[in-house]
């Protein structure tokens, strides 16, 4: 099996026993010919979205792994992708400085903003009333984030009024900016710097209490979307490119197994592999407890580095896509929700 | 971690509790007060001695500080089989008022020790349990002590070196912010030092252990103790490298560059270590390899090779023996018995004069064996640890080609190995022929194998001679077809790792010498150091910056299981502290090994509780930290549901609904039976299976 699962108890570690645990097979998308870029499931989770550096995103049953469909009409690698919470509008950003609205039904194009300068991330709001991108800088353009009125997107999409801009998110911080009071314009209210490197992605955590950062520092940090005060730190040998929170985390919060999340390692810059062998590429998932910073688990078979990974809304499954062009969806088989902590027992013993 | 099936390990940890003690002390104060015991028996003569003096004379083996109620004071130390046998040395100091010398002799003992004013320097501080103390000469005798018997905090030590702040920077600037860690393996990998620009360059362990050596701009620095103060420093400005001598009493400093002061043309100092003294300098010249000089197992003599002569140089005095070089035309090179005053030398062949090997033992300067090898172009001298063998390793050719410049070429190589049996009579020498390129040859330790790879491109073997007296090595196993490179013998013998270092990709098979199993087979990637810990139970591999990544190190068990996996940013160098030599008897040796069983039992059930106290202590931090996070979540989920209205305001009202949360009966285990009450309370969004739940 080219898939295999490391899990390492923590306690006995120290007596030197690992255990060597197999996921079932995973399911290998094979649908973009270029390296992943981001991918994204649905509320539900019965879709996969996933965009590529080859202009096209796809969308997946993520049951099957069937493809059922793809959104044409980007012309450069797309870097960006978004799901409304109902699943009716997929919006995507590539590097054609195109913002795309989608009809998510019918993978048909709304509407599309042009932007000064390609498009790296694109968020809805949790209303999917609006959303956010933000454009690189290049092309003399400064990095800027705009937000959107999605509501009235339509052919008039160049009508969209932009509410408030111009709040770079540069390297290592993580800011939050005031967009409901328009008079404000985009101020900062409030702006950490824990990463000493740049943040290559950043994900909510299912409540959206908590967002989980990656970063080329080597090190994932979770924090609190309110203060942004950090909260964890997950260390790795190698920079994270992506990182998810397991949606399970609230009951998992107390269980004994399934507070985790995955941090991808992989973190090489893409230049930088050819000279290394997979082997010591560690082109791996790595589960890590998300209240004890404890990694317990890896996860390998990507040939490249992964960059962007995404836990199923039921926190049963995780996809991983890489540098290799393929998306790997992966179900947890029992020996990892069977896998405990021993702290956790002894505290609800007492 | 079960002893069993590991004895030779097991004893380093039995013997050294109560025992080491002794030694140290005693070689100590012997130094530094010139205490001179001529006959270690003394039974009963120094007790009825003593008894005039103090108040009680304790017979057991400890270390014991008596107080009478003058101020006269004894310490009874014992050397050799201190356990068995009771105490054979003392040193009695008197109160000052004693001015003379005291003698003490009959026709069997005789010992002599010195006035209290040549102990001034000690300071007791009695009733703390910790005795300090100081000799008049600076160094903290004790402390440097109890230290090294304190096995239990200190039985593996690894330092590790890291540098900080890789990012920025000149190189300069890497080196000197070398940032130190000890680590206790024992005390499962606790933390138990950490510096950061300890060292300017590198650290060394001095080969005892008593003491770390750090390199500095103006000096070297010892450091030693229980809280590793500074013991000693040496100035000697531009140090580059250092060389303890084999007991710890001396240090050579070698400076590379020329001092700035004119005239000044010293670059080679040798220290006495306890005193910091400057004992004698040389001039280094010409191109030497390090270490210039060699010192004998005792600390008596050291050596340096010249043109054509060999220097032996004596201690206390510093002179050359006899107060001339040994004259050996053609000498190449020379290397010490690692447990007798004897070396071993090679020459070149000269035109018609075959190559000889020549043992000479040392201060007599007679040739004890000598072997003339013909058709030699280089010869490697491998002496076993315990000194009883030394394996000449011949490469010698068929032809010669004479190429321009006087370059020679060699073709049709082949390979001896000539074994010197040290501890026959006459030292026979036997032969063991290879006709295939030698990769690495390495002796066992303790015992009487050798371990040798061989062979041309992927058809590498790994071959195990056995040497016997009165019979050529014998063949005992060869492993054909083995990617490895080098060969790591257990310090206590039997077991032995092959590893394929560095480009063959860390490659790793642990052996079991005595029935030749492979016990494990494993690798660890671009591992470009083994090293076995000093009891042989543990050994390191190490990923040093060769593809500046995944640099770390692993801890394996001597049977090959992984124990810990720690990865080290910029990671440099890795030592294991070494550690003092047994005490124990070859008689007490076996007697241990006979009641094995009895001690490991109790070993196993010490580290049993060793490690469930430490995983309490992990159990402990983790519930902590479990209540914390408990806590915030439990305040942030409050905020959370205080914006429910606003949350549902924002999606019409929808996508906000009450399910029964489905299909997470696998979570309703173990503890969660517990905390189900919160789960259920607090549980914020239920996740969903199914996309028709939504629409509910």
């Amino acid at each position: 099996s080219c898939c295999s699962c490391v899990i390492w108890d923590c306690v006995c570690r120290y007596y030197g026993n690992h255990a060597w645990l197999s996921l079932q097979k995973p399911l290998m998308l094979h649908g973009h010919e270029r390296s992943i870029t981001q991918i994204k499931y649905n509320r539900e989770g019965d879709l996969l979205f996933s965009s590529a550096k080859d202009q096209c995103p796809n969308v997946w049953f993520s049951i099957n792994g069937e493809r059922l469909g793809t959104f044409d009409g980007h012309q450069g690698a797309v870097w960006a992708i978004d799901i409304n919470w109902e699943t009716t509008m997929f919006m995507s950003g590539a590097a054609d400085q195109f913002l795309r609205i989608w009809d998510c039904a019918t993978g048909k194009e709304v509407g599309n903003i042009r932007a000064q300068s390609s498009v790296r991330t694109c968020n809805f709001s949790y209303s999917a009333n609006m959303a956010a991108y933000s454009t690189d800088k290049q092309l003399r353009q400064q990095c800027e984030m705009n937000i959107i009125d999605v509501r009235t997107v339509d052919e008039s999409i160049g009508a969209l009024h932009l509410l408030c801009c111009r709040r770079a998110a540069s390297e290592g911080k993580a800011c939050q900016a005031d967009v409901a009071e328009r008079e404000n314009n985009g101020k900062i209210l409030n702006m950490v710097k824990d990463h000493t490197g740049s943040i290559n992605d950043m994900q909510m955590s299912k409540d959206g209490t908590m967002f989980i950062t990656a970063s080329k520092d080597k090190t994932a940090k979770l924090f609190d979307s309110d203060t942004l005060m950090c909260l964890k730190c997950y260390k790795t040998e190698r920079p994270v490119n992506s990182a998810a929170i397991s949606p399970i985390l609230d009951h998992a919060g107390l269980s004994h197994c399934c507070c985790f999340q995955v941090v991808v390692g992989g973190g090489q810059e893409a230049m930088d592999v050819t000279t290394t062998s997979t082997r010591i590429g560690k082109f791996d998932s790595r589960f890590f407890h998300l209240v004890f910073e404890e990694e317990f688990g890896r996860v390998k078979g990507h040939f490249g580095p992964i960059n962007s990974v995404a836990f199923h809304p039921d926190g049963k499954s995780y996809s991983s896509g890489g540098e290799d062009g393929y998306i790997r969806i992966h179900n947890f088989d029992s020996s990892y929700f069977e896998f405990s902590f021993e702290a956790q027992i002894e505290p609800s013993n007492k | 971690m079960s002893y069993t099936g590991c004895n030779s390990a097991f004893l380093q940890i039995v013997e050294p509790l109560q025992m080491f003690k002794s030694q140290q002390l005693f070689t100590h104060v012997i130094n530094c007060a010139n205490v001179i015991v001529s006959k270690p028996e003394f039974p009963d003569i120094l007790n009825s001695r003593m008894r005039s003096y103090c108040t009680r004379v304790n017979t057991g083996y400890r270390v014991t500080w008596y107080q009478s109620d003058t101020s006269v004071s004894v310490i009874v130390i014992n050397e050799k089989n201190c356990c068995c046998t009771g105490e054979k040395f003392c040193i009695v100091r008197t109160a000052a008022a004693v001015s003379q010398v005291h003698i003490y002799k009959n026709l069997k003992h005789g010992f002599a020790f010195s006035r209290f004013s040549c102990f001034q320097g000690y300071k007791r501080r009695v009733g703390n349990a910790k005795r300090v103390l100081r000799t008049s000469l600076g160094v903290a005798g004790e402390e440097l002590l109890e230290d090294l018997v304190d096995i239990e905090e200190f039985l593996n030590w690894l330092v590790i070196r890291e540098n900080l702040g890789s990012d920025s920077g000149s190189p300069i600037s890497h080196i000197i912010s070398g940032s130190y860690c000890m680590w206790s393996v024992l005390k499962l990998y606790t933390l138990i030092l950490k510096a950061s620009r300890w060292s300017e360059t590198y650290v060394n362990w001095s080969p005892l252990g008593s003491y770390l050596a750090t390199f500095h701009k103006k000096g070297v620095a010892l450091w030693g103790g229980p809280t590793f103060g500074q013991m000693m420093r040496f100035s000697h400005n531009g140090v580059q490298f250092i060389d303890f001598s084999p007991c710890e009493k001396y240090l050579i400093t070698f400076s590379p560059q020329a001092d700035e002061l004119p005239g000044d043309q010293k670059k080679l100092i040798i220290w006495d270590i306890r005193t910091g003294l400057e004992k004698r300098t040389f001039v280094a010249d010409g191109l030497n390899i390090w270490p210039i000089f060699r010192w004998s197992h005792d600390d008596k003599y050291f050596a340096r090779i010249g043109t054509d002569m060999l220097s032996v140089y004596g201690t206390p005095s510093f002179g050359l023996l006899d107060k001339k070089s040994i004259k050996i035309p053609g000498i190449r090179d020379f290397s010490w018995s690692p447990t007798d005053n004897v070396l071993a030398y090679w020459v070149a062949e000269d035109k018609d004069v075959p190559a000889r090997v020549t043992l000479l033992e040392i201060p007599s300067r007679n040739e004890i064996r000598a072997k003339n090898l013909f058709n030699v172009a280089d010869c490697k001298m491998h002496w076993q640890k315990s000194g009883d063998y030394l394996c000449v390793n011949v490469n010698r050719y068929s032809k010669i080609i004479r190429k321009e410049k006087n370059e020679l070429k060699y073709s049709g190589m082949y390979y001896n190995f000539e074994i010197f049996h040290m501890r026959e009579k006459q030292i026979p020498v036997d032969s063991v022929e290879i006709k295939e390129p030698i990769h690495a040859f390495a002796w066992e330790p303790v015992g009487s194998k050798f371990a040798i790879i061989h062979g041309d491109g992927p058809n590498i073997s790994v071959s195990f001679y056995g040497v016997k007296t009165g019979q050529t090595p014998s063949l005992l196993k060869r492993f054909e077809k083995k990617p490895c490179n080098s060969l790591f013998w257990s310090p206590a013998g039997q077991f032995i790792v092959l590893a394929g270092l560095r480009n063959l990709g860390g490659t790793l098979e642990f052996v079991d010498s005595n029935d030749f199993v492979i016990m494990h087979s494993t690798e660890h990637f671009a591992a470009s150091d083994v090293e076995w810990d000093p009891t042989g139970r543990y050994v390191v591999t190490a990923g040093i910056c060769v593809l500046q990544v995944d640099t770390g190190y692993w801890i394996w068990s001597f049977q090959g299981k992984i124990l810990k996996r720690a990865s080290v940013e910029t990671f440099c160098k890795l030592l294991w502290r070494p550690r003092t030599k047994t005490l124990l008897a070859v008689k007490q040796v076996s007697e241990i090994k006979k009641n094995l069983k009895k001690y490991s039992a109790q070993f196993e059930s010490k580290d049993r509780l060793r490690m469930s106290k430490a995983s309490k202590e992990l159990i402990e931090k983790r519930s902590k930290l479990l209540e914390d996070f408990m806590e915030y979540r439990a305040k942030r989920i409050e905020q959370w549901k205080v914006q429910k209205g606003r949350r549902l305001e924002l999606r019409n009202n929808r996508g906000e609904l009450k399910l029964k949360y489905l299909e997470l009966n696998w979570l309703r285990k173990g503890c969660l039976e517990e905390t189900k009450e919160f789960v259920k309370n607090e549980l914020p969004e239920p996740a969903r299976m199914h996309r028709v739940s939504v629409e509910t």
